[in-house]
Order: structure tokens, then C-alpha cells, then sequence
């Protein structure tokens, strides 16, 4: 029966997608339904297997298939976010996005399938399968730059898929099994180390950690919003950090040299990608750039390798998932109804859209980690993680946790500037007539926001030890005091407190008017976009030397690499003259070396 | 008396039928290629299927006593390139219709093509290897003409190359013949293989191997012997670059040299060495020269030399893994490859052009050639779950598992470089806006004849993983593989049917 559910929660959103895939457009309300429905029904399955459990298969090719407190915590997350992007494509599709739920039920199986993978030549297919299907998402905006992103995805996200084929291989050479639960694998040799590492940068790659993030930012900025919500923002960030909780909790027996990978990555990943993210002028783009930044977090709490960073890594995955998506999803109602993301041209839209700024404000708490939003309480664990891996001999911990704090720092300054540009500060005139989000619009991001608040608040509550603990399935001591509950209250309290002093001492009562030059109105010109906020940074030396490598795409695994075939593509070209006798002369020559070699060996 | 011989006599048969009608009545030439090119087909499907319980199939032409005599022989591993070759060569004749509609010479088009598919199926009935080489020149001939086949400056100069390297590989083929004769004084496979198993090593055998390497790897497009591949493959019409992308280079190059290495040499660690050298060479050369590429034709060429590469590898690892995994990707290749260069016609037929940067929003206009590029890129890519991603992932597995995981590095790091350069040079012609060319009508999808042999291959290529399944195709694989694997048992299996 629990098996049945699995294969069914696996197999009916993908034939269900292909179905949809061949939908003439005008029986497009059909795929909507469809859609609702089939994520509804993984929804209730993916709870189902959350509160039963079922160990295994119970007959031979048993444990193709692993539910445990883990991946049926995944499953949930991935089942949730498919519902909700669902729900809020139906006010956002307009265009011919026809296909676009056909994609999304294939990419719905597709994760589920990854994240209840047991074998692992099943993971890699499932793996590779949700590539394509980001790939033909993305295309979905048929525009040159987003075909240029998807690509860019593709080849860096299915790439590491081969590479994690090379591990995988590895792995069962080693233990002559494909199972994830029977596979426990000392790092002690050259060959399990490489397999590490071959899974963990498979998990990067999909999270967007760096230096294999180059493709998220792209896909952010170019691809449709929903999409973005969708895989980037949560789907490819619970199965890049499952992945990576799955290796380094179970699969490998972790030690200092692959901890300390994980570290680096993690904290490097945060400073760096936060630091890219201050600069950028594209709503979404910026976000793109967080969505990397974050994941630091994740691998940073996971590279502790204590039981309460593991926690506070896929607490703070889970945690992204919702507040990154809300964030996307609410700059895809700015999009839709403004028409831009384009910083310099938006402005002033909290008045005109309400919903959507108190969405996108409680998402931008979150993500900055004030307390007593959801993402305050991770990255306090992740910190608290980071604390107890400290030992006599190492100070290295201190690097990590100071590079976390510095990101989280620079997190809130971006939305700062991100918060004025778009819905503060004075509206440009073409946005005057901008309405807020539909009703399912509405409805997807204010849920979204609610989680972020009820996440915090209720950390201790309802996701810890209902998702989160039993997931790492340590024992977890918490070092710091933290109770959100009677935070929350103080902290409601001191913006009361605020909000009176506001009203009551508020200094003289001001008049606008419109700027005059020369007798002219040039009050659009005047107009403080937000976009400069950081525009100096760059002039500080060290930042300075990190944007112009950014700019020169020093950063950009994807970039090097194609530059450096490209040197050996033009050498060879050269060599392919075109002349006959010069390939003769090389099938003499091959012919030589051959006879030598056979002469020899024979 | 054995209809073996019928898979030879039908397509030359028609060879020699259709200049004498399809001069003269119009579309009769279509129609009997189609004919006997599904007849040939349907007959190594029924060969196929006989293998399944007897294992050999073989006869001996005039009843001479073998192993003197012209003998024909049925294993599993021709068995199964039979099957793959011919159904590609059906499709591919199907194709033609359209893609040669216009031409004048429309019956000379389809007279080489059949006789080409007769030296294919020529070269793997053939149990002794003076008649292999035979319909090896009778195919390889047949594709030089065919290369030629336009007639523009491209094209001749493209023929041109192909022929003289392909001749001066045909020589030094039958100088090793006459080597190799000269020393088992027998012409017979299987004998040739007992003969060597007796007398033992000799000076001979290396020299041999040296020329039958260059001659069949320039054959197989092998680097350093690969360089008339991308103008020939380029330059030909497209069901004929289908036809030697996907089959002849499989047939002529690899088949022959797997069959005389592993049957009759037997596999030593010297031609394993070889073998290995020449697949990594292949396909690290091929791959980064595709990069470069964004000629459609050029890229789908470059990629053959690269995926040829694989095959070699997997072959040259040896073990049974790894020949089974070479064995799956060359079904694959052939298959997929056959699809790309079909598309690439239709897509050049459309738009008139091959260059891939002029090209923008081909899935919009032609929905069907669109989405089948995109499977077969993705199944040569060795995407999940496509077809060719299981005959990556068992050679990759195999090198591991043979002990050579440097190898399984370069291979699986060269699967991300196939991945990028198709992926780069296809997303932007593929996605994107529709371009809006001012003058010219619009861009329009490809006609029945082209798309339904496009629509048969791409399901192949995603559903040939069902192949693997031990009750559905695995038995193919299976019988190929361990005919390699188990190369000296050839000999006795073949003389014993024989008799």
C-alpha cells in the first residue's frame, strides 16, 4: 500500500504532465485543473507517508524507495511549494505559457522521485530529469537572454549530474550496493573522497552554492517568475541541501578535511554572493544573488557538523524555501502589474499595492533575520552550530561565524535598498494606475508570509519538532535563550511604543511639492530611485577588486570553463587546415605510434 | 536453402531495378526503395527474433564444405546490428522521398542508397574477411557518390577527401588481408581464428593489427584518422549523413574492428591499449572540436567522432560491462544521430540555412522537427531517462568497476562538454523569439515523409531504454555482448553451425 503511494506520488504527476504537454492551447482550463488536483493529491500523499513511515519495499528489489523522517519532510515541502506556485499561476498565466503546467506536474514528480530515491542510480536519473525540465521552463520565456540563462542552467545543473554518475559508480565500487541507507562510507581513502565530493558539488550546483551558483542569477533575472519561485527559490534548494544532509549525515562518516570543504563553501558563498547582490538594479536579479547567498547558511550549518547546525541548516532550508518564494513570487505580481523589475524605473508602489508590500516586507525581515521572523531563528542555530564545532586547537570557527554575521549585515542593507526602490519613495508617473495582486496571487504570497511569521514565532512549536529534529535525529542541545513567543511580544510592544512617539512627537508637519527647474516641473528627475544606495561600495579597495573580477565573470565556473575549451577549439581548428595531405601525413604518423606501441606490447 | 543471403540480394536487387524503371516512371524509384529497404528490415527483425532460440545462423553459399566457400553468418552481435542498421536505412529511405522531391536524379539518388545498405548488410553477414572487405568497398563506394550527391563546389571537395582516405584505408585493409592470408592460408573468420589460436603469437600479428587499425578506424572516424568525417558528414544530403553518421561508420569501422579484434585476434592487452587510446583521443579532439562549431551539420559531425570515442572506450575496457555499455550507446548513437542529421535537413529545407546563429524560435515554427532536435540532443547529451544516458552511465560504471577510474573521469567530463556545446549552440536556434524574416514566407514545418521517420526515431530514443528490461530487449544486448566477450568461442560456435 505505502510502497503503491510512493510509486503513484511519483509516476501520476509526470504521466499527468505529459498528458498536459499534449493539450492543444484552448483546453488550457483542463491542464489548470489538472494541476490543482494532482498537486492536492500529492499534498495528501506526501502527508500520508509523513505519518506512516513505511520503512521499505518489502520484496527484493526492496529499498528502491526510502521514506524516512527526512525525505518525507522533503516530500512535503516539495508537494507544498507545487501547490501554492500552482495556485498563484492561475492569476499570473496569461501569455502561451501552455505548457507550462505540463512542466510543472513533471517537475513535481520528477523531485518527489529524487527526494524518496533510494537507489542512487534512480536519484541521478531524477536528478537530471528535474535539469531538463528547469531547462524547458525557463525557455518558456522566449526571449534570446532567458534561452542564454536556461542553457547556462542546464549544462552546469546536468553536468554535475555526471559527475555525481563518476561518484556514484565510485560509491558502489567501494560497497557493492547502490542503497543510500546501507551505504556508510569512511572518507579515509583518495576514492570515497572523491565520490564526497563528486555528491557534494552535485548538491551545489542544484542549491547554487558557489562557485556553481553562476547559473541562478540569470534564470532569476530572465526566467518567468513562478518558475523562479518554483525551482531556484525552493524545489532545487530542498533537494541541493537533502542531498548534501543525506551525504554528509548518513552516506559518508565525516571528517575534518570534508567538514572544512563545507565550510568554506558555505561562508564564502554567503560574503560573496551578498556582496554581488548590493549592486545589482534588477528586482529580480538581486534576489537571484540572495537565493545563492543563503545557501551558505544551509551548507555552512551542515558543515559543523553538529547535530543543532545540521537542524539549523535545514531549518534554514525550509525556511528559505518560503520566504525566497514569497519574495519572487511578490515581485512577479510588481512585474505583471508594472511591467518592469527594473529598479530605477519602479518606486513608490507600497501605497498602490498593500497586500503585496506587507508580503514582501514580513519575506524581507525574514531574509535579513530579524527576529522574530522564521529565518532569524536558522541562522541563530546555524550560529549556534558554528559556536559548538569550536574546539581548543581551532580557531578557524571564528572566520565562519563572522563571515555569517557580515552577510547577514549586508542582507539587511540590500533589502534596504531593495524596500525603497520598489515600493518606497516617490512613485514614478507611469504607476499610478497600478493595481495589487488578484485574488490568487494574493492569496499564494499572503500564505507564504504568514509561514515566515508563524515559523518564528512557533519555531520551537511546530516545524522544529515536528519536521526538523526528527529529520537530523540527533539529540540537540541549545546553547543560547531564545524564546520567540515572549520576544515577539516585546518586540510588538517596542513598535507600538514607536508608532505613538511617531504620532504624538512628530516634528512639524511638513508640505511636498513638486520640483521646478527653470519654471519646469522635474519632479520625475528628482526622483530618488534607490538603485545608488551602494553604488560607492565599489570604490573600497578589497569590495573594489571582488566587482571588477565580478564583472571580468572571474566568478563564473560556466564562464572559465568555456573560455579555456575555447583556446583549445581554436588551436585545434588551426590544426584542421583543410589540406588532404596533412590528414594523410596524421594517419601515417597514428599508424607509426600504433606499430610502435603493439610492436612492443604484443 | 537459407533466406540469409536475401538481406544482400533484396537491396541490390532493387539497386539494379531502379535505374531500369525509375527512369522511366515517375515516383516508382521511392516506392521500391521504400519496398525493399522495409523488406530488408523486417527480415533482420525475423532473423533477430530466430537467434533468440538457436543462438547462430549461418550458411554456406554453393554447399561448399566450410570452411571453404562463401559462408554467412548470423551471431548475436550482427544480429543486433542488423536490426539497428536496417531499421535506420528504412526510416532514412522513407525520408528521402521528401528531402530528394525536387531533384532530377531522384532514381540514382535511391539506386546508391540501396546498394550502399546491400555492402552494409554485406558486411555483417560475412563470415569470411575477403568478402567483408568486398561489401565494405561496395558501401563505402556507394557513399562516396552519395556525398557527392549535390554536386556543388561543397560537396565534390568533401567526396573528394572522403574517397582518397577512404581509399588509402581500403589499401592498407587489404594489405593486411594479404598478410593475415598469407599466414593462416585461410579467408574463413572462424578458421582464421582457430589457425592464429594454433600457431601463437607472431611478428605478423602486430604489423596486421597496425593496418587493420588505421584502415577500419579511418573507417569509424577515429582521430587521428577522423578528418573526412566533417566534410563528408557535412556536406552530404542529409538522410545520406543520417546514413553514415548512424550506420556506416558503426558497421564499416566499429563492427569489423570488434569482430576481427575480439573473434579472431582475440582481445590482448596491447589492442585493449589501442582501442582505449584511440576512444579517449576521439573523444576528447571531437568534443572540443564540436565546441567551436555552429555549422548544425558540422556540430551533429563533430559530435559523431566524440560518441565514437565512447564506443571504442567501452570496447577497449573489455569486460563484459563495459562491451555491453558500448554495444547500448552504439544503438543509441545510431539511433539519435540518425534523428539530429534527419532534423538538421529539415530544418536547412525551412530555413535555408545551417547556420545555427542565424536561426532563432525553430520549436515555435516547426514544432515537431523542434521538440525532435531536442530529444535527440538530450539522448546523445545522455540526459535521464533518455536512451542514452543508460549506455553512459554503464561505461562509466564499467570503468570504475575495470579499475580505471581516471578513464571514467575523462569520460564522464567529456559527457558535460557534449552536453555544453550542443546545449550552447542549439538553445538560441531552438528557443527564443520567432525571427521575423521580412521577405521570406514564414519558416513552415516539414512535410509527412520527413516528419514520421523523425516522430519513429525520437521514440526510440526515449523509450530504448525499455530495451534493457530483461523481458523485452535485454536478450539483444545480451547475445551481442557475450559474443565479444567470450571471442574465442566464435570460432567453434560458427563452424559448428556451419556443418
Amino acid at each position: 500500500m505505502a510502497q503503491d503511494i510512493i510509486l503513484y506520488s511519483v509516476f501520476v504527476p509526470i504521466a499527468a504532465g505529459i498528458f498536459c504537454f499534449f493539450l492543444p492551447d484552448r483546453m488550457k482550463i483542463l491542464a489548470k485543473t489538472a494541476a490543482i488536483f494532482i498537486t492536492l493529491l500529492s499534498l495528501a500523499a506526501a502527508i500520508y507517508l509523513f505519518i506512516k513511515k513505511p520503512a521499505y519495499w518489502p520484496n527484493e528489489i526492496r529499498a528502491l524507495f526510502i521514506v524516512d523522517n527526512l525525505s518525507s519532510f522533503i516530500g512535503i515541502g516539495i508537494s507544498v511549494f507545487a501547490l501554492l506556485v500552482t495556485v498563484y499561476s492561475m492569476g499570473f498565466q496569461e501569455k502561451a505559457f501552455g505548457r507550462f503546467f505540463a512542466y510543472l506536474l513533471m517537475t513535481l514528480g520528477g523531485a518527489l522521485g529524487a527526494a524518496y530515491a533510494n537507489h542512487l542510480v534512480i536519484l541521478i536519473v531524477f536528478w537530471g530529469f528535474l535539469a531538463v525540465t528547469l531547462y524547458l521552463m525557463v525557455n518558456m520565456e522566449a526571449t534570446a537572454a532567458a534561452a542564454a540563462a536556461a542553457k547556462k542552467a542546464l549544462i552546469i545543473i546536468a553536468g554535475t549530474d555526471a559527475l555525481m554518475i563518476l561518484g556514484v559508480g565510485i560509491i558502489w565500487n567501494l560497497t557493492e550496493t547502490f542503497l543510500m541507507d546501507r551505504i556508510q562510507l569512511p572518507l579515509t581513502s583518495f576514492y570515497s573522497f572523491m565520490a564526497f565530493i563528486t555528491i557534494a558539488i552535485a548538491s551545489f550546483a542544484k542549491a547554487g552554492a558557489m562557485p556553481f551558483h553562476s547559473w541562478l542569477p540569470d534564470v532569476a533575472e530572465d526566467g518567468p517568475t513562478p518558475v523562479t519561485a518554483y525551482l531556484p527559490a525552493s524545489l532545487d534548494k530542498l533537494l541541493g541541501i537533502y542531498l548534501l544532509a543525506r551525504a554528509s549525515m548518513s552516506m559518508f562518516i565525516m571528517n575534518d578535511a570534508s567538514n572544512m570543504i563545507l565550510l568554506v563553501v558555505g561562508s564564502a558563498t554567503i560574503v560573496l554572493a551578498v556582496i554581488f547582490a548590493l549592486i545589482q538594479h534588477d528586482l529580480k536579479r538581486l534576489l537571484g544573488y540572495h537565493a545563492v547567498s543563503q545557501v551558505g547558511y544551509m551548507v555552512l550549518g551542515i558543515g559543523t557538523g553538529t547535530a543543532i547546525g545540521m537542524a539549523g541548516g535545514l531549518f534554514h532550508m525550509i525556511n528559505h524555501a518560503i520566504y525566497k518564494s514569497c519574495l519572487f513570487l511578490t515581485s512577479g505580481v510588481v512585474e505583471k502589474r508594472a511591467g518592469t523589475t527594473d529598479l530605477s524605473r519602479l518606486g513608490g508602489l507600497a501605497k498602490l499595492m498593500p497586500i503585496t508590500f506587507t508580503c514582501f516586507l514580513v519575506a524581507a525581515l525574514s531574509i535579513s533575520g530579524i527576529p522574530p521572523f522564521n529565518g532569524f531563528v536558522s541562522k541563530w542555530m546555524v550560529y549556534q552550530g558554528i559556536i559548538e564545532s569550536a574546539s581548543a586547537k581551532n580557531y578557524l570557527w571564528v572566520i565562519w561565524l563572522v563571515s555569517a554575521m557580515f552577510g547577514s549585515a549586508l542582507t539587511v542593507a540590500s533589502f534596504m535598498k531593495l524596500l525603497h526602490a520598489v515600493f518606497l519613495g516617490r512613485p514614478s508617473k507611469d504607476f499610478t494606475k497600478v493595481k495589487d495582486a488578484g485574488l490568487f496571487m494574493a492569496f499564494t504570497v499572503v500564505i507564504l508570509a504568514s509561514a515566515c511569521i508563524i515559523f518564528g514565532v512557533f519555531a520551537f512549536v511546530i516545524p522544529l519538532p515536528i519536521l526538523i529534529i526528527p529529520a537530523v535525529n540527533r539529540a540537540i542541545a541549545y546553547i543560547g535563550i531564545w524564546a520567540p513567543a515572549v520576544a515577539t511580544l516585546l518586540i510588538t510592544a517596542g513598535i507600538i511604543i514607536g508608532f505613538l512617539a511617531y504620532l504624538f512627537l512628530r516634528p512639524q508637519s511638513f508640505r511636498t511639492v513638486p520640483v521646478f527647474e527653470g519654471g519646469e516641473d522635474n519632479t520625475e528627475f528628482a526622483r530618488v530611485s534607490g538603485v545608488e544606495f551602494y553604488n560607492t561600495i565599489k570604490e573600497i579597495n578589497p569590495l573594489g577588486a571582488i566587482y571588477a573580477k565580478e564583472e571580468a565573470k572571474s566568478f563564473d565556473i560556466y564562464y572559465i570553463a568555456k573560455r579555456l575549451i575555447y583556446s583549445f577549439t581554436r588551436y585545434l581548428q588551426k590544426i584542421h587546415n583543410g589540406v588532404l595531405p596533412s590528414y594523410l601525413v596524421w594517419c601515417l604518423m597514428g599508424m607509426v605510434v600504433m606499430f610502435l606501441i603493439l610492436f612492443l606490447v604484443y | 536453402m537459407s533466406l540469409l543471403p536475401l538481406l544482400i540480394i533484396i537491396p541490390l536487387g532493387s539497386g539494379f531495378l531502379i535505374p531500369l524503371f525509375g527512369r522511366k516512371i515517375k515516383g516508382i524509384a521511392d516506392l521500391m526503395a521504400i519496398f525493399a529497404a522495409f523488406l530488408s528490415f523486417a527480415l533482420s527483425l525475423l532473423f533477430a527474433l530466430e537467434l533468440k532460440g538457436s543462438g547462430v545462423l549461418a550458411c554456406s553459399i554453393g554447399d561448399w564444405i566450410p570452411p571453404v566457400g562463401l559462408a554467412m553468418v548470423i551471431d548475436g552481435l550482427s544480429g543486433l546490428m542488423l536490426v539497428v542498421m536496417n531499421l535506420v536505412a528504412f526510416l532514412v529511405a522513407i525520408y528521402s522521398v521528401a528531402y530528394v522531391k525536387d531533384s532530377r536524379s531522384k532514381w540514382k539518388f535511391f539506386t546508391l542508397l540501396m546498394i550502399m545498405v546491400s555492402g552494409i548488410n554485406g558486411v555483417l553477414l560475412a563470415g569470411d574477411i575477403f568478402n567483408m572487405f568486398v561489401f565494405l568497398e561496395v558501401a563505402a563506394m556507394a557513399g562516396y557518390f552519395l556525398v557527392a550527391f549535390g554536386t556543388g563546389a561543397d560537396e565534390l571537395e568533401a567526396s573528394f577527401k572522403y574517397a582518397v582516405m577512404g581509399v588509402v584505408a581500403s589499401v592498407f585493409i587489404l594489405i593486411g588481408i594479404a598478410f593475415l592470408y598469407s599466414y593462416t592460408s585461410t579467408l574463413n573468420l572462424a578458421d582464421m581464428a582457430n589457425t592464429l589460436a594454433i600457431r601463437g603469437p607472431s611478428m605478423v600479428l602486430p604489423f596486421v593489427a597496425t593496418l587493420f587499425f588505421m584502415g577500419f578506424g579511418l573507417k569509424a572516424a577515429l582521430v587521428p584518422f577522423h578528418a573526412w568525417l566533417p566534410y563528408a558528414h557535412s556536406s552530404a544530403p542529409a538522410p545520406v549523413s543520417a546514413m553514415l553518421s548512424g550506420v556506416s561508420i558503426k558497421v564499416l569501422g566499429i563492427y569489423v574492428l570488434a569482430r576481427i579484434f575480439f573473434n579472431v585476434f582475440g582481445l590482448s592487452p596491447a589492442i585493449s591499449l589501442i582501442l582505449i587510446t584511440l576512444g579517449i583521443l576521439s573523444m576528447v579532439i571531437g568534443s572540443v572540436l564540436a565546441f567551436g562549431q555552429s555549422d548544425i551539420k558540422r556540430l551533429f559531425a563533430y559530435s559523431s567522432i566524440g560518441q565514437i570515442g565512447y564506443i571504442a572506450l567501452g570496447l577497449g575496457i573489455g569486460t563484459p560491462l563495459a562491451i555491453f555499455g558500448a554495444l547500448f550507446h552504439l544503438f543509441n548513437h545510431s539511433i539519435s544521430k540518425s534523428l539530429l542529421f534527419l532534423n538538421s535537413g529539415a530544418i536547412e529545407h525551412s530555413t535555408g540555412t545551417r547556420d545555427l546563429n542565424k536561426m532563432s524560435g525553430i520549436l515555435s515554427a516547426m514544432p515537431v522537427t523542434g521538440y525532435t532536435t531536442l530529444v535527440g540532443s538530450l539522448s546523445i547529451c545522455g540526459l535521464p531517462p533518455l536512451a542514452g544516458f543508460w549506455g553512459k552511465i554503464i561505461i562509466i560504471f564499467a570503468c570504475i568497476k575495470a579499475g580505471r577510474p581516471a578513464i571514467a573521469f575523462i569520460a564522464a567530463s567529456i559527457s558535460i562538454l557534449t552536453l555544453a556545446y550542443y546545449f550552447k549552440a542549439l538553445t538560441p536556434a531552438l528557443f527564443g523569439a520567432v525571427k521575423e524574416n521580412g521577405s521570406k514566407e514564414r519558416v513552415k514545418e516539414a512535410s509527412l515523409a520527413m516528419m514520421l521517420p523523425m516522430l519513429i526515431l525520437a521514440f526510440v530514443s526515449i523509450a530504448g531504454a525499455v530495451l534493457l528490461l530483461p523481458a523485452v530487449g535485454q536478450f539483444l544486448f545480451n547475445s551481442a555482448s557475450s559474443v565479444l566477450s567470450n571471442g574465442a568461442e566464435y570460432a567453434n560456435v560458427v563452424i559448428g553451425a556451419l556443418k
